[in-house]
């Protein structure tokens, strides 16, 4: 009952007055810069640093938390109202998100985002207080051909994401590794598809792509259109903005989903929570009754991929507080604090400051329900964004659009690398081809095509390492699985339709 | 009578095929293996190769596929569409010389009052507002260091 | 204590003394550092110290400020501080990065010789580790069992021109040997490969080192400096491994837009004189395990040339093909 007490001792120091109130200032920062695009946590956070200094550690740990899972709970807002992602893991909420919030049930994509966050963050917590240490030990087995295979894994993903046309699927795909392709190659130095350009030497950022072929391309096709009045309805009383009974019902496995795979996926130092949301949701699409729904606006469309998004947020934390290992930009930041605060990082952190680490813990149960409490009433108020004439919030979605991607790193090539995408956008609107799986291989193709790499060299050239290993293996098997399955189903809907033709 | 979304097909196909020739042309100026294993040209090489063969396959079944009737494509909603792109392009040009509040009104009052006709008074007014809006919340609520003019706006 | 209090107070008197030959420039409005890493990353971490350290104890009569311009391995910061030309309010902390990664990279505009040396700061030097239970007692063992089956074993470490792979490629050049060199985009990522098995050896900095050796995760076989850290009294250097190569260390300084006048320099360059005196920075330099690189201005320029050419034979015997 070690932890009992350990938590005891946790939740005394969370909920001294002074923590309540840096909880609360963090997780509402946090809410703030998560609605917000491209303003992200770690900013935020890079912005805050200074302040922190002249707090105790603990305090100063447990706002700057805040900030990181705050900033996740506000992430979907956006997403589901106006289909910008507002940071990068919501952009798998606008698919399902944002076609909900055209069905006029905006109010209620928000609630589930919410509850799944508050769900699936309360279960990270959970776990990373009971299992960190072995967890940490499990992450370290993975090596690279076990990222690889992860990775081939969500690339896999992309027969569950096609729409009609899977060559169209696969080939918006190959267009996506493509992007994520260009830039400077870590193992030799060589600059690719750079045209030259020094801008482009880091590549492009993820959160360009995504606001150009989401939020540019859906009011360029709209203004073909030029409806006049309200795009999208929105029911009157407060009940109809909350989720029903039903659409809550129909999330139960994906909250799950989404807490598991966010925290498995989290403790890897490799992987982050846009992969991590991936999966969930290629996992609640395969394991669904009506998968053919998904991408219309079906709830567990939102709850699986807002749920994994928030518990990677306590996976995260395992590799820093245990091992000193950081697992994505935004605990690289907590660790350079740790060093201006003049704690030491590493392996026995935990063990040499254990009110910092249960505070920490406490603190996330705490600002969890805060999170809760803060953002329920406030979804009536954003859904009252849509009640706006198209013609004002056409342009709002524009002048956010630029905001987003101004803010990403402060440079005006963004900004017109971001007209470019808005136009790649509708033409592939136009022409049907799908744009999830094009955003999927952008994520995916840089660090594949690196841990492929990296196994390689490890075995000296021979594939066999991919295979060999159990975890690999497994996951490998799987991704096969996933791509050979609509070879089966089209095979069977040919020969159905061969025997009727004959018949 | 070929449909556009057909024609667009093999449009569109052809041209990721050429994408695709010109990724692999590209990938093999690059080490496909260096000394310590697999060299910067070796992943691209394989998914420009993947490219040209599905985008030609796209374009084959496209083209022998017979039309399916419907479906006309509504070119002036495209003309439209692309327009607001054009646009929105210039703007983003503009952001240096103009400053982001200015191109933000610019483009509201473009969209207010040509694309969607209203009244000079009303897309005055929105332009006007949507850029103090912006003003208020990112610069001055949130601090965010946006694009200036020549006027300090 | 007493006489360093004494060297202190004569260095202040002797500051004061030529106050008149400076003190025509003065920072008016915030002065930006700065730095080509992220938030979090080791310019930095730097960096920020220098911003506390420096209003904490009334360096200046403004405050500093770090501007993060990531991007293009430090390309982008350059870019950023060479257009600058002119600003008398705009430093920036530069690292080796900045000398070697223009000498490869076609898309570089410009080199430090674009911008004005102020100050050597830090010289950062590292430590070569392997996992606690690595069969590699000593470099030799590690570098013979190399010899013996060529290509198998492994190192985790940066890019193809961080100091990680110059310490290796000088070491396999030296003996002979030949082992891998595995790639990984974030330190973490390099530490994680070794602690998990899937690595044999990194080269590591020394704090960092230090609490995975505490907890049993690591252990350090030679260190990579010009003589032995106090923090490893009893691991031999690399030479007194007895391989006779270069020390490559890291180093970090601040430099300044090209086209100010020369008293603007020798404030900024005074100004980190007076810092490095500063007890606190001692201790962060102990704390940290950097040695004192301080250089004035005028040296630190003769460094950046030799650096530069250091590095260009280096490269080009690791064969990567240098542009400038």
């Amino acid at each position: 009952m070690d932890v009992l007490a350990n938590l005891g001792h946790g939740f005394f120091v969370a909920l001294q007055p002074l923590n309540l109130f840096w909880c609360f200032a963090g997780v509402f920062l946090g809410t703030v810069v998560g609605v917000m695009p491209g303003l992200g946590p770690a900013a935020t956070i890079a912005m805050l640093l200074p302040l922190t200094f002249k707090m105790p550690p603990t305090s100063a740990l447990i706002m700057l938390a805040g900030i990181y899972y705050g900033a996740k709970y506000g992430g979907s807002t956006t997403a589901i109202l106006l289909n910008v992602p507002g940071e990068s893991a919501s952009v798998v909420t606008c698919l399902d998100g944002y076609q909900m919030a055209r069905k006029g049930r905006a109010g209620a994509a928000l609630g589930i985002a919410a509850i799944a966050s508050f769900i699936a963050g309360t279960v990270g917590v959970v776990a990373l207080m009971l299992v960190a240490p072995p967890l940490a030990k499990f992450g370290l087995a993975f090596s690279s051909p076990e990222y690889f295979a992860l990775m081939f894994l969500g690339l896999a993903m992309v027969v569950l994401l096609a729409g009609e046309s899977l060559v169209k699927a696969l080939l918006a795909m190959l267009v996506g590794l493509w992007i994520a392709g260009m830039g400077i190659d870590l193992f030799s130095d060589a600059s690719r598809f750079t045209f030259g350009n020094s801008e482009m030497l880091d590549g492009v950022d993820f959160v360009i792509v995504a606001i150009g072929v989401f939020a540019l391309s859906e009011v360029f096709a709209n203004m073909e259109q030029r409806e006049e009045g309200t795009v999208l309805p929105v029911p009157k009383g407060l009940r109809n903005l909350l989720p029903t009974m039903a659409e809550l019902k129909a999330c139960r496995f994906a909250f799950l989903n989404g807490s598991v795979v966010g925290f498995i996926i989290g403790v890897l130092p490799g992987a982050g929570s846009t992969i991590a949301s991936f999966i969930s949701y290629g996992i609640e699409k395969a394991v669904s009754k009506h998968p053919e729904k998904f991408g219309t606006g079906v709830p567990e469309g939102v709850a699986a991929p807002e749920g994994a998004n928030n518990s990677e947020t306590g996976g995260a934390l395992v590799p820093l507080l245990t091992l000193g290992i950081p697992g994505s930009g935004t605990t690289a930041i907590l660790l350079a604090a740790f060093v201006l605060w003049g704690l030491k990082p590493g392996p026995l952190m935990i063990q040499d400051n254990p009110e910092l680490f249960w505070g920490l813990v406490a603190s996330m149960y705490v600002g969890n329900v805060m999170l809760l409490v803060l953002n329920l009433p406030l979804i009536p108020l954003f859904a009252q964004i849509l009640k706006l004439p198209v013609y004002i919030l056409y342009p709002i979605i524009l002048g956010i659009s630029l905001v987003g991607v101004y803010t990403v790193s402060g440079s005006l090539f963004d900004c017109y690398m971001l007209a470019a995408f808005g136009l790649l956008g509708y033409l592939m609107r136009r022409l049907d081809y799908p744009s999830a799986p094009l955003i999927l291989g952008l994520v995916l193709g840089d660090s594949m095509e690196r841990a492929l790499r990296q196994s390689l060299m490890m075995s000296q050239g021979d594939l066999s390492i991919l295979v060999s290993r159990p975890i690999s293996a497994t996951m490998l098997g799987l991704a096969v699985l996933l791509l050979i399955m609509p070879l089966f189903r089209k095979f069977n809907s040919w020969r159905v339709r061969a025997i009727e033709e004959n018949g | 009578m070929k449909s556009w979304f057909m024609k667009g097909d093999v449009v569109s196909g052809a041209v990721l095929a050429a994408l695709g020739v010109y990724i692999i042309s590209e990938a093999r100026q690059w080490n496909y293996s260096g000394p310590e294993g697999p060299g910067p040209g070796f992943f691209p090489l394989w998914y420009g190769i993947a490219m040209v063969i599905l985008s030609i396959w796209m374009v084959v079944v496209s083209a022998v596929r017979p039309v399916a009737a419907g479906a006309k494509i509504n070119w002036r909603g495209v003309g439209q569409a692309l327009l607001v792109w054009l646009v929105f392009a210039v703007c983003t040009a503009l952001l240096k010389p103009l400053g982001f509040l200015t191109v933000l009104a610019l483009l509201t009052l473009f969209i207010v009052g040509v694309m969607y006709g209203k009244s000079l008074k009303i897309a005055c007014a929105a332009a006007a507002g949507n850029a103090l809006g912006f003003y208020l919340l990112f610069s001055l609520a949130l601090n965010v260091g946006l694009p200036v003019g020549p006027l300090g706006f | 204590m007493k006489l360093r209090t004494s060297i202190i107070m004569a260095a202040c008197a002797a500051a004061l003394a030529a106050a008149p030959a400076w003190a025509q420039f003065k920072p008016t409005k915030p002065v930006e550092i700065v730095v080509h890493t992220g938030p979090g990353g080791g310019a930095d971490v730097l960096a920020r110290f220098m911003t506390q350290l420096i209003e904490k104890e009334n360096l200046a009569p403004v405050r500093f400020q770090v501007n993060n311009r990531d991007g293009g391995g430090g390309l982008r910061a350059m870019a950023y501080v060479a257009e600058k030309k002119g600003d008398t309010h705009t430093i920036a902390v530069f690292t080796g990065n900045w000398l070697t990664n223009p000498l490869i990279r076609s898309e570089a505009k410009f080199t430090v010789k674009d911008m004005l040396p102020v100050a050597r700061l830090v010289l950062e030097p590292a430590v070569i580790a392997v996992k606690a239970d690595s069969p590699f007692k000593t470099l030799k063992e590690f570098i013979d069992a190399a010899k013996k089956t060529p290509g198998s074993l492994k190192q985790s470490g940066g890019s193809q021109t961080s100091r990680d792979n110059v310490v290796r490629q000088l070491l396999m050049k030296e003996t002979g040997a030949n082992w891998a060199y595995i790639s990984f985009p974030g330190g973490g990522e390099r530490i994680a490969a070794l602690l998990g098995g899937h690595v044999n050896m990194m080269v590591i900095e020394p704090q960092e080192a230090g609490e995975h050796i505490k907890a049993g995760g690591m252990r350090v076989i030679a260190q990579v400096a010009d003589k032995r850290l106090a923090a490893y009294p009893n691991i031999p250097t690399i030479k007194e491994a007895g391989f006779d190569i270069p020390n490559v260390p890291q180093v970090r300084g601040i430099v300044m837009p090209a086209g100010v006048a020369p008293d603007v320099v020798a404030y900024y360059e005074d100004l980190f004189q007076r810092m490095v005196r500063t007890p606190t920075w001692r201790k962060y330099l102990d704390e940290q395990q950097f040695e004192d690189g301080f250089q004035k201005s005028a040296e630190l320029s003769k460094f950046f040339d030799t650096f530069t050419d250091q590095m260009r034979v280096i490269l080009k015997e690791a064969g990567t093909p240098v542009v400038r």
